[in-house]
């Protein structure tokens, strides 16, 4: 497992770098059209259902004219985000089914599981 | 105070609270979400969806560390995560259809818990290998930690009942958006027997794990605000890297008092905003 340990880290490392600075450019991208009006979390009011579409999302994110979008940059750097720990699960359980270890390689698929099965609940 | 001011402010605030999470050994999670609600007048949702990313993205990025040093034991971690994300399912179902008054409370008393577990002397009582739980012996759960050069050997006891706990810490984490990683040490340190080290280097690849299986359906309901993570989820991170570097240096039980005090009255203040009593 340990040269699998290291690329694990790396990858988690990298991917979560990549992710900040895509959120870190988002930002500013953003902010940069808005820069003179007052923030609106004090209220809540849910965000619209294209936040939930990377091709959407990249989209809209350079769509001209509709700065008010931009925000969609920064929802991509999320996505990234949220996207490494089923990738962290999904390699420890590739690296355990080519270890020949079953029963690891069946439990990293059932936590798989469950992690896909929330992004579809 | 229009939005980039408002922005550098929140993200000087997650800096601090990821700089405190690491070097009193509390998430940031658990100290963002009240700084975002009681000094930002955040709604509660928003606060949570920020908090469940940045937990997310420190966990990622402390796991590198981790998994070099060879400590975290990826088997117990991989087992525990079918508890804990199932939990954390669980818990973010509930928080979309709870009273945020009421969620506001709960986070308050979890918070309070957080601060007694913390406090709590770590139980020096290991198992030997030979000792370990049946259970634990057939899923091949104890192993062995670099001692001084040595790789020492460990057992790992009551299996069942800590699988339980982790699932209870994954309700947690999916209910109040926080990574609950005060709540999956209790379980690995004081129920499982594991060596202290193994626990929170395991507990750090856990969270992120388990944050993530609640943070889809956050998404869904439109918890995450993309111009709220932003600042938060960065600052976090990079107070989370600062305060990893400052252990070695910082005054660290001094520390620890003067927070886990300021921390206790921060739980005190989300349960009166919970109950909407004003105080201070």
């Amino acid at each position: 497992m340990n040269r699998f340990s290291i690329l694990l880290a790396r990858v988690m490392v990298t991917g979560t770098l990549v992710a900040a600075a895509i959120i870190a450019v988002g930002l500013l991208w953003y902010l940069s059209a808005h820069s003179s009006e007052l923030p609106g979390d004090h209220i809540f009011r849910g965000e619209p259902k294209y936040l939930e579409n990377p091709v959407q999302m990249a989209r809209r994110a350079f769509e001209p004219g509709v700065v008010g979008e931009r925000r969609s940059l920064v929802m991509i750097g999320i996505f990234l985000l949220l996207l490494n720990p089923p990738i962290r699960v999904f390699l420890a359980g590739a690296g355990y089914w080519m270890e020949r270890d079953r029963l690891y390689a069946v439990i990293s698929a059932i936590v798989f599981a469950v992690l896909l099965v929330s992004f579809f609940l | 105070m229009t939005e980039p001011l408002f922005d550098i402010a929140v993200a000087m605030a997650s800096f601090f609270a990821g700089l405190l999470g690491a070097l009193i050994g509390l998430g940031g999670g658990i100290i963002i979400t009240p700084l975002l609600v009681l000094c930002f007048g955040i709604d509660i949702r928003y606060a949570m969806g920020a908090a469940l990313c940045s937990v997310i993205a420190t966990s990622s990025g402390a796991a590198a560390a981790y998994l070099r040093d060879g400590i975290s034991n990826m088997r117990i971690g991989m087992f525990l995560c079918i508890a804990t994300t199932i939990g954390a399912v669980c818990g973010a179902l509930l928080a979309v259809v709870m009273n945020p008054s009421v969620l506001a409370v709960i986070f308050g008393v979890a918070l309070l818990v957080t601060v007694l577990l913390s406090l709590k002397k770590k139980s020096g009582a290991l198992v030997e290998p030979e000792g370990s739980d049946p259970l634990a012996k057939s899923l091949r759960l104890p192993d062995e930690m670099p001692v001084a050069g040595m790789q020492v050997p460990y057992g790992v006891a009551n299996v069942i009942p800590g699988f339980i706990v982790m699932w209870v810490a994954g309700v947690l984490s999916g209910l109040l958006g926080i990574g609950s990683g005060a709540f999956k040490v209790l379980a690995m340190d004081q129920i499982m027997r594991l060596p202290f080290k193994v626990t929170t280097a395991t507990s750090n690849f856990m969270i992120g794990v388990t944050a993530a299986a609640s943070v889809g359906i956050y998404l869904k309901k439109g918890y995450l605000d993309p111009s709220l993570v932003a600042p938060v989820a960065l600052g976090v991170l990079a107070g989370a890297f600062a305060g990893a570097r400052l252990l070695t240096v910082a005054p660290v039980k001094l520390l620890r008092i003067i927070f886990l005090v300021a921390v206790s009255i921060i739980a005190v203040q989300m349960i009166a905003r919970g109950l909407g009593v004003s105080i201070g």
